[in-house]
This record gives structure tokens, C-alpha cells and sequence, in this order.
């Protein structure tokens, strides 16, 4: 391998002069030749690496499949692999014999060999995520219990795959649902020797926990501010204290935030929102909102008589739910699809809207139609009210609907599967058999190139279209939300 | 009865292929039929299935007289249009061919009367405001019509001076004063149908065909229409009454054929609204926007398209036209075409509720109507009114594109009457039955988008803004067309 290098090297000091222009040359030409071999690599061409290795080739791609839905594995590989290629090709170009030696030696080819069909299967892939959300693919959801590590608690499993199938959905709920977790986790939990629980805890036995859930769904701002406010708790925690008595103290504390910020809080925002159902009025509501339920029925039980409209979407048709259970505690609904917003803008006269969080600019984020529904409703005069209890309320700013956001697996969007229901040849010989094997459905969707599906989770409505937002501190303006959040979240 | 239908859905091409073989009293029920029943949906099926009814309804009318032709189509489109009043394009369609036949009479008469006082063969009587048989679906629509204004001529004017107390939309007796007032030699603008045949010198060196408008759509075939005034009058005095059928057959053969064109025309503008890394949005399955981006990506522009899925009444073809282009079951094999996607083009499904969420990086909303209004507002599918309303928000152009036949003369107050209800199946089960029991479900088809939120329109004949529609409409239908109702024609015969 290197003898042939050598060969050229010894006569280049006795022929410097003349030989080194060309030398030169011929170094550069060759280093053109790796750079544009290591771009077109990059670009997923097929001609670039030499054919015939396609050995390794199928081993690497079954490799990509598996960690399919893991992006942050075949990313690493692709960067190993991008280092190696850009060793291999300069060394593959200097000389041609250098080729021919190295075949000699397969273990060191094969990294060389794959080059093309990560970064190929890698474009593939990124060509599926929508470039404007692109920072938001960051993991892809966890659907089984595989890699996840031994510190996590069954009771965390569990609240993981609860949310991640959206059994457990909505901010709230989902906020109450991690704090119980926690108290069984705390209670499980015992010191190490050498440390203290305050040190220990958060850092060494909460954190994995945490990590599981982040991996299963993004956690929503109620469950960041909730456990902010827990871990603050633990770090305060007098290292003197017995063990048991620390953990009775943080889940009596756990306890006592349920109730004081979401279950009281709730009741206390009933009633406050509900003085503004009169007889008469026609609510108007979009998908699911715990408080906002909870707002009606108290006002029905309150003996207004008032009917009510839910506007739904696609996928998760929240509004269904709460349509049922409004319509079996007796009230007159209407059920309408996102389409029908116009419809329903029509006759309502108040709009009621629960949120996922309150932005410190004063917006409101939320289910994604949220804003469409504002917006409407705004154009028709009609008051729009939030419900939303402090703990959802954030430090964070957002302008658009793109940075803060979630984008939730594309599958969810593909229509249920239609089973064929006859043999596909009988009917159909007048179209000719191309046509059959030419009718594809949305879920070919993978492989047809350009074809992209956003499934976005949360937007953001513009203060300008909400005219209240009910907490617990009362009904406040949009503009006074980082008060609240500072006075609730930031000084406890 | 014919057996070979059995086993098909009725739809427009079994309709097509039934035209062939049936008589007409039976192809027009059975089409009452299928817009009954909404068989036949959307602006073009319609359309289609109606010219080619009228065109064999001329076909086979034994009459000669071109007001009892007139009378004839009038018959029919009044029941076409009473089968579905929401499906406008049949009456916009039904209305085209009674322009095409007046035109073709108001020709032939100038050539009978060789140039003489050669006033106006029918009377323009601003129709009066009789309301549409159907109980429920209010439209008043004389004194507002876009054409009210137009309709005014110099003797209508003098008519009315002789009858001061009368309503300005009732007819008047000013058939009396036409023969005594010499017609004005007046610049023809697009005065459709109004624009008087002189025998001025000034009309000669006009070169007008009288009665129709120079900037209606041309006649395919023809280059313009001044060349073929001249050479027809002189040849058909004689053979006139027989040449008119045929006239009449070749004009609605133009609408035709205008009808199949439409969607290439619009497409032709693409480049011109398209430009490299443009952001599109859109929204449901129509064909119309989905050529008008094939022709873009064809000249190698590279954009993005969001596309709406229109659930739930839509969403299914939308997904079909995104991945196989022109449909499978299309009624030619030539409407077929690639998806967007093989060309290069980005495509993006969203569900309809995120339309807010992405606007702000969107740079040009499309649009593809199911009829347009004459002051410039249109109802499209449902959802379109969000769109269009983010788009405002947002400050994004609205394109909508749609072909002359989607343009309608008729401008109905109570916008709420346009909107049609589907079915709730779709929305929810019918299966679910304690929630359908309980609970109203509503599935509101069409929106209604305001002239306001739209910022353009291109049409087969080019682009506009929407103050400029009610031009168009004046150049392609008569006044005395747009009410339709068997008074109204009496009315004028009377008066």
C-alpha cells in the first residue's frame, strides 16, 4: 500500500523543481476529486462509492431500519460515517493502487463501502419531516418499553404510555397524573449512603424518570412549572430530616399543591366563568378543555338554561368527548366539525377556551385550531374567555405558532385503513392493469418523495383576540399575565 | 327503460352516455334527478351534463322562431334550476346559451332587416323583482342586479320620462317609442345585448356585431368577432330561419368547448402568479388549482404547497388528487395527470385546523370556488372562509381561480341561503347512535367568502380584481336572462 506511494515521494526532492508544479497539480485535481466525491456522497448519489461492494450495504440499511424511529442513532452514524468517507475517498484517490491494496483489507472498507445508503436513507428521512418544524423532531416518541433504563419506576412506564396514546391528554390531567406518579416514586425511593435525599433525589432518581416521560411525549408547561416547583421543594429539604419523614413531608406537599392549585382552583374558576353563562346564551367551545367542562356543568347546575356548540378536529375529535358528556347531563348540544367554524360563529355568543399554557406576551396556546376559532370569533363581536389556572402560566414569549409547538407522529392523520374488499383484478380490467398497481393511498405516503404530513399539536392565539382570561387571582387582561406568573410560578 | 345502467351509480357519465339514447323529456327528468339527489355535485359535472342536455335540447327542437327557442331553453332551465337553485352553474350555464341564442337571432334579424331601424330585437326590460319559486331560498335580485345600470338605455330613459310615477324596474310600453326616436349612434362598450345595430355611419365604421359584447369570451375559432359580422349578413338573407338552429348549435358548441379549455387557460397564467420558493397554500381536491401549480412546476419553478384536507367532506379526494394527480375514475382518459409531487414540488397535508398556525410563513393563498358572485365574493367549500380570513389577518394574497361559467349574475341578499348541508353521516357515525340521538350535527358544505378578502381572481380570461366582475358578468348574460320564471317572460311579451 504504501509502496507505490513511496514511489513517487523519493524522486520528488531529486526532481523537485520540475516534478512539483505537476506534483501539485495532480494533489489538487485529486483533492477536487474527494471533495466533490464527498459531496456528492452527501447528496445520497448513487455513483459515487464503487458499485461492487454491496455487502455491506443491506447490513447497514437493516441497521437504519431498526433504529428507524430513533433519529438521534442514524444521525451519529451518518456524522461517523461522513468522517470516515471524507478519510477514505482522499485515500482512495491519491493513488489508484492504493484502492486495489486496500481491498485486501475488508474491515476497513466496509465503513467506506456504506457511505452512500445512510446518507441516502438519511435525506429520505429528513425529507420527511417539515423543514419550518424541523426543530421540533427532536425524538420521536417512545411506543414500548425498549431502551428505556433500569431507574425508571412501573408507575412512570405506565404515565408514559398513558400519555403517549393519548389516554391521559390535556394539560391538566396530565399535570395531576405526573404528580401522583411522583408520590409513589418518592415513596419508593431510598437514599444512598453517602449522599442526602435533597442532593440525591432530583439529580440521580427524579431526572431519569423525567427523561422517560419527555421521551414518550413532550411534557406540557403545567408539568414543567409542577415540577420546578418540586424540585425547589426537595433542595429545601433539611438534610437532618429522617428519610421517611422527608418523603411523608414531599408527598403531603404534592398533595396539598393538587388541591390548592388545580382541584380548588378549578372549582373557584367555575364559578367565576359561570356567572357569565346567562339564560339564553350560546357558548361556543373547541375540543376538550377540563375547566371549561367543568364550567358549563356548574352553570347548568346552577339552573341557567343556555345551549351549547362544539367545534372538533382531526386527529384526536377531543370535542366529541366533551360533547357526550354534555349531552348526557342533559344540556342541548350541537356538534360541528372545524369546517363548520363559520356556521357556528353565526348564533353563538360567547366563546369559552381552555389553554395548554398563557404566554408572558399574552397569548394563549393551545389546541391547534384554537386561533382559527379566536379569530372567527372576533370577527363576529362575540367575547372570547380563557380558563386557565396559574399553573399553566409561562415565562416563555412566542410570536408565531412554529417555535413552540409539538409535532406529533404523522401516522395519526392517515385515515382508518379500508379494507379491499374484493380481489382487485375482476372489476377493474377496463382501466387497464397499470392503473392497479398505480392507485396508491394516503398511507404510501413514506414513499412517495415531496409528499410530507404535519400533525402539529399547539398554536398560538394573539392577545388581541381574547378579551379575559379567569385564574384564580381572578379575571385578568391578556397583558397581566406575567404578573400572574410570577406571583404564582416564580416566588414560591 | 335502458338495462345497461344497472349496475352504475348514476353519476355524470352514465348521464352522458344516457344522452346518447334517451329522448328528451326523459334525459331532462332524469338529470332533475340526479341534482335531486346530488348525483351530479360540483360546479363543472354540472355544468357539462347541462350544456350537453340544451345542446340537445336545440338540436332536436323543431322550432324555427328564436323567441319560441328562447322560450324553449327558458322552460328548461327553470326546471333544471328548480331541481337544485344552490348548483348555480346550472343557471349560469342555462343563461350562456340563452345569450348565445339571442345573439345569434339578434344577427340574423339585423341581416332580415337588412340594417334598417334594426333596434333591438328584444326588449330590455330591467326584470322586476320577482322572488324564486322555491319558498326557501329568498333572492331579490332586480334592482340590485349588477346590470340594473347597465340595462338603461337612451329610450329607456325617454320611457321613463313619459311615465315619471312608475317604478323604475316595472316594464314600460317603450316599444311605442322606439320607432319614433332615432337610435343614438352611442360608443359600445360592453352594454351586453343592449348595444344598439345603427345604421349611422358611425355603426359601420364600429364593426360591432350588435348584441355582443367585444370583450365576452371570443368564440373558439374565430379571431375576432367584427370579421364575421359582415360576410354572414350578406349570405343568409335567404336561408336564415334554418341557419339559426345551427348558429345557435355552433355557439353552444363554443361554450362547450370553452367548458373543456377552461382549466388549461387558467393554467396558462400560472407563471405569472408563481415565482421560485413561494410557499402555497390550498385547499381541497380541485382540479383547477391543481393544473394551475402543474404548469408553475412544469416551467421549473420550485415552491411548497400546504394543502388543507377538507375533512370531512373532501378529505378522501384530496388525498387522492395529492398522491395520483387526475382522478382514476375521471370521466376522460385525458384528465389524467401526474401528481404534484413527481414534479419536484414539496407537498404538505395539514388537517384544516392548523391553517392559523402556518399562515404566517405562507406567501399566497389559492382558492378554488364552486361559484362566484357578481360583486366579487364567492362560496367555495367549507373552510375556505377561515382560510381566507387568517389570510387577511396575515396580510397574504388570495388568488381564487375559477372559470368564467362559475360567474354568477344573480345576487342573492341572504348569503346564509347559498350554504348548502351535507350529511352528518360524515361527521359523525350514524352507528353512534345515542350521540346522533342527542346531540345536533351539522355539516355545512360551502362557505361564503366576502369580495373583501379576496384580492384576485384569474379566470380563463385573464386576471381581475373583484370590483372588475360584474364587467364580465355584463359581457356574457342579458338581463332579462337572469330572472328566469315564466312571468317575467310574460311580462315582457306583454308590455
Amino acid at each position: 500500500m504504501s509502496e507505490p506511494a513511496k514511489a513517487p515521494e523519493p524522486t520528488k526532492p531529486a526532481e523537485e523543481a520540475k516534478i512539483s508544479p505537476a506534483e501539485l497539480k495532480k494533489r489538487a485535481k485529486a483533492e477536487k476529486q474527494a471533495r466533490r466525491a464527498a459531496q456528492k456522497g452527501d447528496q445520497g448519489d448513487a455513483e459515487a462509492p464503487p458499485a461492487p461492494f454491496t455487502n455491506g450495504v443491506p447490513e447497514e440499511q437493516q441497521a437504519q431500519k431498526q433504529s428507524g424511529p430513533q433519529d438521534s442513532k442514524p444521525k451519529g452514524g451518518q456524522t461517523k460515517s461522513q468522517q470516515q468517507q471524507k478519510q477514505g475517498k482522499p485515500g482512495a484517490q491519491e493513488g489508484k493502487h492504493e484502492r486495489r491494496g486496500s481491498q485486501a483489507q475488508p474491515l476497513a472498507m466496509r465503513p467506506k463501502v456504506v457511505q452512500t445508503a445512510p446518507p441516502k436513507e438519511e435525506a429520505r428521512k429528513n425529507s420527511k419531516q417539515v423543514e419550518l418544524f424541523s426543530h421540533l423532531y427532536t425524538q420521536p416518541r417512545r411506543h414500548d418499553i425498549s431502551g428505556a433504563t433500569k431507574d425508571v419506576h412501573p408507575a412512570i412506564v405506565a404515565l408514559g404510555f398513558q400519555m403517549s396514546s393519548y389516554e391521559i391528554c390535556g394539560s391538566s390531567a396530565r399535570c395531576v397524573a405526573l404528580l401522583v406518579a411522583f408520590k409513589e416514586v418518592i415513596q419508593a425511593y431510598t437514599t444512598p449512603s453517602a449522599t442526602s435525599l435533597a442532593r440525591n433525589l432530583t439529580s440521580h432518581y427524579l431526572s431519569p424518570q423525567i427523561d422517560f416521560l419527555k421521551s414518550c411525549r413532550p411534557i406540557s408547561e403545567s408539568m414543567g412549572n409542577a415540577i420546578r416547583w418540586l424540585k425547589k421543594l426537595i433542595a429545601e429539604i433539611d438534610p437532618s430530616t429522617p428519610e421517611q419523614e422527608a418523603k411523608d413531608y414531599l408527598c403531603d406537599e404534592i398533595d396539598r399543591f393538587i388541591r390548592e392549585r388545580i382541584t380548588v382552583t378549578d372549582q373557584a374558576i367555575a364559578s367565576l366563568a359561570s356567572g357569565l353563562i346567562k339564560n339564553g346564551s350560546v357558548i361556543l367551545t373547541y375540543a376538550k378543555s377540563s375547566i371549561v367542562e367543568k364550567t358549563i356543568l356548574q352553570a347548568y347546575a346552577n339552573g341557567t338554561r343556555f345551549r351549547v356548540i362544539v367545534v372538533d378536529s382531526r386527529p384526536l375529535f377531543e370535542g366529541k368527548s366533551l360533547a357526550t358528556s354534555l349531552m348526557r347531563s342533559g344540556l342541548e348540544v350541537e356538534y360541528l366539525p372545524f369546517s363548520g367554524i363559520t356556521h357556528a360563529v353565526k348564533s353563538a355568543t360567547l366563546v369559552l377556551l381552555g389553554a395548554h399554557s398563557m404566554l408572558s406576551n399574552g397569548r394563549l396556546q393551545s389546541r391547534v385550531g384554537t386561533a382559527a376559532l379566536a379569530m372567527q370569533a372576533h370577527k363576529a363581536d362575540i367575547p372570547v374567555i380563557v380558563c386557565c389556572e396559574s399553573v399553566k402560566f409561562s415565562g416563555k414569549v412566542a410570536l408565531d405558532s412554529i417555535v413552540l409547538n409539538e409535532v406529533a407522529p404523522p401516522e395519526e392523520l392517515l385515515p382508518p385503513r379500508v379494507a379491499p374488499s374484493q380481489p382487485p383484478t375482476t372489476d377493474r380490467k377496463d382501466e387497464g392493469d397499470d392503473e392497479e398497481s398505480k392507485v396508491k393511498t394516503l398511507h404510501d405516503w413514506q414513499d412517495i418523495a415531496g409528499l410530507q404530513i404535519l400533525n402539529l399539536m399547539y398554536d398560538v392565539t394573539p392577545a388581541e383576540y381574547i378579551r379575559m382570561v379567569i385564574c384564580e387571582y381572578g379575571n385578568v387582561p391578556p397583558s397581566s399575565v406575567p404578573v400572574v406568573h410570577r406571583l404564582a410560578n416564580e416566588s414560591m | 327503460m335502458p338495462s345497461s345502467t344497472v349496475a352504475q351509480t348514476p353519476s355524470l357519465s352514465t348521464y352522458l352516455k344516457s344522452l346518447k339514447h334517451n329522448d328528451i323529456e326523459t334525459s331532462i327528468e332524469l338529470f332533475i334527478s340526479l341534482l335531486k339527489r346530488r348525483q351530479i355535485k360540483n360546479a363543472r359535472p354540472c355544468a357539462i351534463a347541462t350544456i350537453n342536455l340544451l345542446l340537445r335540447v336545440v338540436g332536436e327542437s323543431r322550432i324555427r322562431d328564436a323567441q319560441q327557442l328562447i322560450e324553449r331553453i327558458r322552460e328548461v332551465g327553470r326546471r333544471l334550476v328548480a331541481a337544485q337553485p344552490r348548483e348555480m352553474t346550472v343557471g349560469n350555464i342555462v343563461r350562456r346559451v340563452l345569450e348565445a341564442v339571442r345573439e345569434v337571432a339578434e344577427r340574423d334579424q339585423d341581416a332580415a332587416n337588412g340594417g334598417d331601424s334594426g333596434s333591438i330585437s328584444m326588449p330590455s326590460t330591467p326584470i322586476s323583482g320577482e322572488p324564486q319559486r322555491r319558498p326557501d331560498y329568498r333572492s331579490r335580485f332586480s334592482e340590485f342586479t349588477p346590470l340594473q345600470g347597465i340595462s338603461t338605455q337612451p329610450q329607456d330613459m325617454y320611457a321613463r320620462a313619459q311615465a315619471p310615477g312608475e317604478r323604475p324596474g316595472t316594464s314600460s310600453s317603450f316599444m311605442d317609442n322606439v320607432a319614433q326616436r332615432p337610435p343614438m349612434a352611442s360608443s359600445v362598450a360592453s352594454y351586453a345585448g343592449q348595444a344598439p345595430s345603427t345604421t349611422s355611419l358611425f355603426s359601420i365604421l364600429q364593426q360591432h356585431p350588435p348584441g355582443r359584447s367585444p370583450f365576452a369570451t371570443p368564440p373558439t375559432g374565430t379571431q375576432s368577432p367584427a370579421l364575421k359580422s359582415s360576410p354572414t349578413r350578406s349570405e343568409e338573407s335567404g336561408a336564415d330561419k334554418f341557419d339559426m338552429k345551427a348558429e345557435a348549435i355552433n355557439s353552444i358548441q363554443d361554450i362547450q368547448q370553452e367548458l373543456d379549455d377552461v382549466d388549461n387557460e387558467i393554467s396558462e397564467f400560472a407563471q405569472d402568479h408563481i415565482h421560485n420558493n413561494e410557499i402555497i397554500l390550498t385547499h381541497t381536491s380541485s382540479h383547477t388549482v391543481q393544473k394551475f401549480l402543474m404548469k408553475a412546476a412544469s416551467k421549473k419553478r420550485k415552491f411548497t404547497v400546504f394543502h388543507a384536507e377538507a375533512y370531512p367532506n373532501n378529505h378522501l379526494e384530496t388525498y387522492a388528487t395529492i398522491i395520483n394527480g387526475g382522478s382514476a375514475n375521471s370521466q376522460d382518459a385525458d384528465e389524467r395527470w401526474k401528481p404534484l409531487t413527481s414534479m419536484g414540488i414539496t407537498v404538505i397535508l395539514i388537517p384544516d385546523s392548523a391553517v392559523f398556525a402556518i399562515m404566517s410563513r405562507i406567501n399566497k393563498v389559492l382558492l378554488a370556488p364552486h361559484t362566484v358572485l357578481a360583486n366579487g365574493s364567492i362560496v367555495a367549500a367549507a373552510g375556505a372562509s377561515t382560510i381566507a380570513l387568517a389570510a387577511k389577518t396575515h396580510r397574504v394574497p388570495v388568488v381564487v381561480l375559477s372559470g368564467v361559467y362559475k360567474l354568477s349574475p344573480v345576487y342573492p341578499f341572504d348569503t346564509d341561503d347559498l350554504v348548502e348541508y351535507g350529511d352528518p353521516g360524515k361527521v359523525v357515525d350514524f352507528q353512534d347512535g345515542e350521540f346522533m340521538d342527542g346531540v345536533d350535527v351539522v355539516n355545512p358544505v360551502y362557505d361564503h367568502v366576502d369580495a373583501e378578502l379576496i384580492d384576485l381572481y384569474v379566470t380563463n380570461l385573464g386576471g381581475c380584481a373583484p370590483s372588475y366582475l360584474y364587467r364580465i358578468v355584463a359581457d356574457h348574460y342579458r338581463v332579462e336572462d337572469i330572472d328566469l320564471s315564466a312571468k317575467a317572460e310574460a311580462e315582457v311579451e306583454g308590455g
